[in-house]
C-alpha cells in the first residue's frame, strides 16, 4: 500500500471520526439532572437509606401552602407513619424519575379530633325552634376547617429532631439530614403535596468527544491533501529536483581539484598541518596525525 | 446500497457510543448509616420538654389549679400537685414542693419501644433540701413526655453514671433477666423490708437510706402512742410494680422508679384521735377513734451492675400524704 493510499484511508477514517464526534457533541447529555415523581399524599418520606443514596443532592417537595420537613429516628418515624398515609420515595429507577411506594396507616389514628368538643350539660329548656340541620355552606366550611388540621401538631412532636419550613416548595440538601435519620415532609394543613424531586449530578463520560473531533479533523485533512495530490502530476518537478541534486554533487567534487591551496586539498595530499598552540601553556599532547588510506578516496590522486 | 450500509453503520456506531456516555444509575443504598446519636431524645428535645413542663407547672402553681396540668404533667405528679394546692389553700398551708428550673443531669432513654422515660436531676435549691429527681414518661408515639413523679435525693446518695445521647439508656422490664436478681424481685424484697421493719433479715440486702429509717421511726412512735391509749397502729406497704420504670445504667445496673402506697391506721380506745392542723384539708369525714393516713410515695432505687461491689440502695424518695380519713 502506497503512502498516498494510506493517507486516503486515514482521510476516510477521519471523516467518520469527525462525524461521530460532532454528533456526540451535539447530543452531549447534561451532567445535572432532576429525577422527580408525582405524589398525592400530605406526607412524603425519605428513609435513611435514600438519604444516604442522595448524598449531597438536594431533595425538593412541592405543594400548596406551608411545607414542613422534620427528621426522626427511623423507629419513631415508622411508628408515626403507621397512623398516616404517606408516599415513600424508594429509589431511582432512571435518571429522570423517582420510584415511590404508598404507605397506608396500619392502625387507626389516635390523634385528637379537631372538631370542638360538645358540652355534656343539657340545656334546662329546649329551644323553641330547634334547627333541624346546618346549612350546606356552613357544613362545608366546618369540614374544610376540620380537614385543615396541623398534621404534626395533632400528636406529640417530642420525637422530631431537625426541621425545615417552606412555602409552596421546600428544598433540603440531603447531607444536612443527620445520618441514619428518616426525613418526613408534610403539608402543614394536610393538603396533598404535588411532587417530589431529587437534583442529581451524574458522571458523563464525554472526555473523549473533543479529542475525537480533533483527530477526525486531522485525519480528514491528511486525506484531503492526499486526495488533492492524486490529481496533480509531480513527476516533472521531482525530476528537476533530482537533477539539481546531482548537479550540486558534481560541483562539490570539481571544486576540490580547482582549489589546490585549500586545507581540504592539502589534507587530501597528506601535508602536515601545524598545530596551533598558546603561549604560557604546556604543550598539549600531540594527537597522531590522521593518515587517509589510499583506498578511502579512490577518486583522488595520491601525493 | 453501499452508501446506505455505510450510513447505517455510522448511525449504529454513533448510538452505541452515545449510550455509553452516561453512567449507569447508582446502585441503591441498602443499609442505613448508623446514627451518631441514637438516644430517643437529644439535648434540645429534652430541654424543650423540661422547659415546657416547668412552664406548665409554674402556670398551675400561680393559679393553684391542677386542671392546668394537662399536657406535660400527669399521673401521680398531677395527683401530688393537686394535693399540694389543697394544702396551700389553707391558712398557713405549706407551699407546693419547689422544683428548681436548672438541671445538673438529664438521662434519656435509648428504647425503640414505649413507654419511654426521661429523667433529670435538678440543682440543689438550697442547703436545706437535696436535689430533685424528676421522671417523665412517654406512653406512645402520639403522647407527650409527661412528668409523672419526683423524689428528693437521699442525703449522701449518689446517682450512678448513665449512658449519654449516643446510645441512651436501656429501657428495661421489671422482669428483665439481664439483672440478677430482677428489679421486680429487688423491689418486692424492699417492700417486704418496709413491712417487716428494721429487724428484718432483708435489711442486710440493701444499703442504708433515710427513707426507711424515717418510716420505721414514725411507725415506732405511732405504735407506742397507740399502745399507750390501748389502741393499735397498723400500716400496709404496697409497691406498684406495674407502674414502675427501669432504666439501665452505664455499669450494667439499673435505676428503678417505683411508686409506693402506704396506708396507716391509728386506733385508740375510748378517745378521739386528732391530726395536725396542716393535714386538716385532706381529712375526709369526722375523726373519732380511728384515723387512716394514705401516702403516695416514689422511690428511686439503684441496682448496681454485676461488677460493682455495692448493695441495692434507695437514692431518692418522696413521701407525700394524700388522704386522711376517719376509718
Amino acid at each position: 500500500m502506497s503512502l498516498r493510499t494510506t493517507a486516503l484511508v486515514a482521510g476516510v477514517i477521519g471523516v467518520l471520526l469527525l462525524a461521530a464526534g460532532l454528533i456526540a457533541e451535539s447530543q452531549r447529555p447534561p451532567r445535572d439532572v432532576t429525577a422527580s415523581a408525582s405524589v398525592d399524599t400530605a406526607v412524603v418520606v425519605y428513609e435513611a437509606e435514600m438519604i444516604a443514596f442522595a448524598g449531597d443532592s438536594r431533595i425538593g417537595v412541592s405543594g400548596d401552602g406551608v411545607i414542613v420537613a422534620v427528621t426522626a429516628r427511623p423507629v419513631d418515624a415508622e411508628a408515626w407513619l403507621a397512623e398516616h398515609s404517606a408516599a415513600r420515595v424508594s429509589g431511582l429507577p432512571s435518571w429522570e424519575s423517582l420510584s415511590t411506594e404508598a404507605l397506608d396507616p396500619v392502625a387507626p389514628s389516635t390523634s385528637p379530633s379537631p372538631s370542638p368538643s360538645t358540652s355534656a350539660s343539657a340545656s334546662p329548656e329546649p329551644e323553641e325552634e330547634p334547627s333541624p340541620s346546618a346549612s350546606p355552606s356552613a357544613g362545608a366550611e366546618e369540614a374544610a376547617a376540620a380537614d385543615a388540621v396541623d398534621i404534626l401538631a395533632a400528636t406529640s412532636q417530642d420525637h422530631w429532631r431537625a426541621d425545615w419550613r417552606g412555602e409552596g416548595r421546600l428544598s433540603i440538601k440531603a447531607s444536612d439530614v443527620p445520618p441514619g435519620e428518616t426525613l418526613v415532609i408534610v403539608s402543614e394543613d394536610g393538603s396533598p403535596l404535588t411532587d417530589t424531586d431529587l437534583a442529581l449530578t451524574r458522571d458523563v463520560d464525554d472526555g473523549w468527544i473533543t479529542p475525537l473531533i480533533w483527530w477526525g479533523a486531522f485525519l480528514t485533512a491528511v486525506g484531503v491533501v492526499a486526495l488533492v495530490l492524486r490529481f496533480i502530476d509531480l513527476r516533472p518537478a521531482q525530476a528537476r529536483g533530482e537533477e539539481w541534486m546531482a548537479k550540486r554533487q558534481r560541483a562539490g567534487d570539481d571544486e576540490a581539484d580547482r582549489s589546490p591551496g585549500t586545507r581540504r586539498s592539502r589534507r587530501a595530499k597528506g601535508e602536515h598541518l601545524p598545530d596551533a598552540s598558546l603561549e604560557d601553556e604546556p604543550p598539549s599532547p600531540t594527537a597522531p596525525s590522521p593518515t587517509a588510506p589510499a583506498d578511502d578516496h579512490p577518486g583522488e590522486e595520491r601525493p | 446500497m453501499r452508501r446506505l450500509m455505510t450510513t447505517g453503520a455510522v448511525a449504529v456506531a454513533g448510538a452505541a457510543v452515545l449510550t455509553g456516555c452516561v453512567a449507569e444509575v447508582p446502585a441503591p443504598v441498602t443499609s442505613a448509616p448508623p446514627m451518631t446519636e441514637a438516644a430517643a431524645l437529644l439535648e434540645p428535645q429534652s430541654t424543650q420538654i423540661i422547659d415546657e413542663t416547668l412552664a406548665e407547672l409554674a402556670a398551675a402553681d400561680r393559679a393553684g389549679d391542677a386542671d392546668l396540668l394537662s399536657a406535660r404533667v400527669g399521673g401521680d405528679a398531677k395527683t401530688l400537685r393537686e394535693i399540694e394546692y389543697t394544702l396551700a389553700e389553707a391558712e398557713d398551708g405549706a407551699e407546693p414542693v419547689a422544683i428548681p428550673s436548672t438541671m445538673q443531669a438529664v438521662y434519656v432513654s435509648g428504647a425503640d419501644i414505649w413507654p419511654r422515660t426521661l429523667v433529670s436531676v435538678t440543682e440543689q435549691a438550697s442547703e436545706d433540701v437535696t436535689p430533685v429527681v424528676l421522671l417523665w414518661v412517654q406512653d406512645s408515639i402520639d403522647a407527650e413526655y409527661q412528668l409523672r413523679g419526683w423524689a428528693h435525693m437521699i442525703p449522701g446518695a449518689t446517682l450512678p453514671a448513665m449512658p449519654g445521647t449516643s446510645s441512651g439508656a436501656a429501657q428495661l422490664e421489671m422482669t428483665t433477666d439481664t439483672l440478677d436478681p430482677t428489679p421486680e424481685a429487688v423491689l418486692t424484697d424492699y417492700a417486704e423490708l418496709l413491712r417487716q421493719g428494721e429487724g428484718s433479715d432483708l435489711a442486710a440486702s440493701f444499703g442504708a437510706d433515710s427513707y426507711r429509717e424515717r418510716l420505721f421511726a414514725a411507725r415506732e412512735t405511732l405504735t407506742e402512742a397507740a399502745e399507750d391509749s390501748d389502741g393499735e397502729y397498723r400500716d400496709a406497704v404496697s409497691a406498684d410494680l406495674v407502674g414502675s420504670y427501669v432504666m439501665g445504667t452505664a455499669d450494667g445496673g439499673a435505676l428503678v422508679f417505683t411508686p409506693l402506697t402506704i396506708t396507716s391506721s391509728f386506733t385508740v380506745e375510748d378517745a378521739t384521735v386528732s391530726i395536725p392542723d396542716e393535714d386538716e384539708p385532706l381529712l375526709e369525714g369526722e375523726l373519732d377513734d380511728t384515723v387512716t393516713h394514705e401516702y403516695l410515695d416514689m422511690i428511686v432505687m439503684y441496682l448496681p451492675g454485676p461488677d460493682v461491689d455495692a448493695l441495692p440502695a434507695v437514692v431518692a424518695a418522696e413521701h407525700t400524704l394524700i388522704n386522711v380519713s376517719d376509718s
